[in-house]
């Protein structure tokens, strides 16, 4: 679980940096950049699944928290608030992306991924070297990390959002409902329905495997 | 097994359950092998997820985000390193652009002097038929105002310094 504080009664400095943004210190809107880039970065490389758009998709979160620098109130953690802005247009894109493969009547590449609408195919273009002197757990690593990008591309994306937050980020179901704006209990309802879907669709890659195998 | 069970699981995976409930669970866990075997499973999904390590932070992507939301606000941020001067002190300001500005100063004193003498007595023009008086004695008088900031500038082009966010010649954020 989550190892940083995230309450309400955590003091974030934060806070403070982005009042000056508000009032106009230009310094403070770097300030900000430099102490959360790396983790909105990889937010949104987890929730978008390619690092070009996370990184196009972090820049607009900036962007879009500047220009509401202003009508901020300070409450929680100023991640907190950065995440909710991160998450809800990266849902958005996930959105976008759909209609737009709805309306080329494009399905995804991976035949596996037919007849899920909300899936997303793409492998990020980043696969960074595993480190593992062995070559076989070293493409064993690979096989599991592409299993999970497309677990996760198959998730409708508020499910989606709460598996990474809960998963990668580490984030408690109060955290998660802070960031969502939802109430615990859809938090847990979501992430239920979202390891059921994983489960299944498991179940369905491996009974396809053993069958190709019983043919051969 | 029925959902409010595997809802308990959930939450024992993720340590949300209170410590009374989580213990009856993990006593229910040893005698029952079902629902054990379900949570080995869902154990065992919730470990299997993983992606690779995160992507670097790419060189430069502070100085893109300034830049993008300086070309899209139009405010004027500075590139992360670049010094910030804050507004114009002329105590903070070195020693030569004090000494350029009190030159300035002199200069435009004298400038000022000689055109008096130059136009004679008509230190009060009469406007002509039609003709606006352009402006108060106070701005008349800017040109000592202009050739501070003049000198200033040029005392900074000359360092290859550019006036920096928080100037009054710089936009406002």
């Amino acid at each position: 679980m989550g190892t940083e504080t995230f309450g309400r009664a955590a003091v974030d400095p934060g806070w403070d940096a982005l009042a000056r943004v508000a009032a106009g210190e230009t310094g403070a809107f770097a300030e900000l950049v430099a102490s959360h880039q790396e983790r909105l970065l990889r937010l949104c490389e987890r929730l978008l699944g390619d690092v070009e758009e996370a990184r196009d998709a972090a820049q607009e979160v900036f962007l879009k928290a500047f220009r509401k620098a202003g009508d901020f109130r300070p409450q929680g953690q100023v991640y907190t608030w950065l995440y909710r802005i991160a998450v809800n247009h990266c849902l958005n894109k996930l959105r976008r992306r759909r209609l737009v493969r709805f309306l080329r009547w494009d399905d995804a590449a991976d035949p596996g991924n037919r007849g899920h609408p909300e899936n997303t195919a793409e492998a990020p273009p980043f696969d960074p070297p595993d480190r593992a002197p062995d070559p076989a757990a070293a493409l064993e690593a690979r096989r599991r990390w592409s299993a999970t990008r497309r677990a996760i591309a198959r998730l409708p994306a508020g499910q989606r959002a709460v598996l990474v937050l809960a998963r990668f980020e580490g984030l408690s179901y109060r955290q998660i409902a802070e960031v969502l704006g939802i109430t615990e209990g859809a938090v847990e309802s979501r992430l239920f329905r979202a390891m059921r879907r994983i489960e299944a669709a498991q179940e369905t890659d491996s009974s396809q495997v053993s069958s190709r195998e019983g043919r051969r | 097994m029925n959902r409010e069970t595997e809802m308990e699981l959930m939450r024992l995976l993720h340590g949300e359950l209170p410590p009374d409930r989580e213990r009856a669970l993990r006593a229910r866990l040893e005698r029952e092998p079902e629902l054990a075997a379900a949570w080995a499973r869902l154990q065992r999904t919730w470990n299997g997820l993983e992606l690779p390590p995160p992507a670097p932070i790419p060189l430069g992507f502070a100085q893109r985000v300034a830049a993008r939301t300086r070309e899209q606000s139009g405010a004027r941020l500075p590139l992360p390193g670049e010094r910030e001067m804050g507004s114009i002190s002329w105590q903070a300001a070195p020693g030569w652009v004090r000494a350029a500005a009190a030159a300035a100063l002199v200069a435009g004193a004298a400038l000022g002097a000689g055109a008096g003498v130059w136009t004679g007595g008509r230190t009060s023009p009469v406007p002509e038929q039609g003709e606006q008086i352009s402006g108060t004695a106070a701005e008349d008088g800017s040109l000592f105002g202009d050739d501070l900031a003049e000198s200033y500038w040029s005392a900074l082009d000359e360092l290859g310094e550019t006036p920096a966010a928080g100037d009054p010649a710089g936009d406002a954020l």
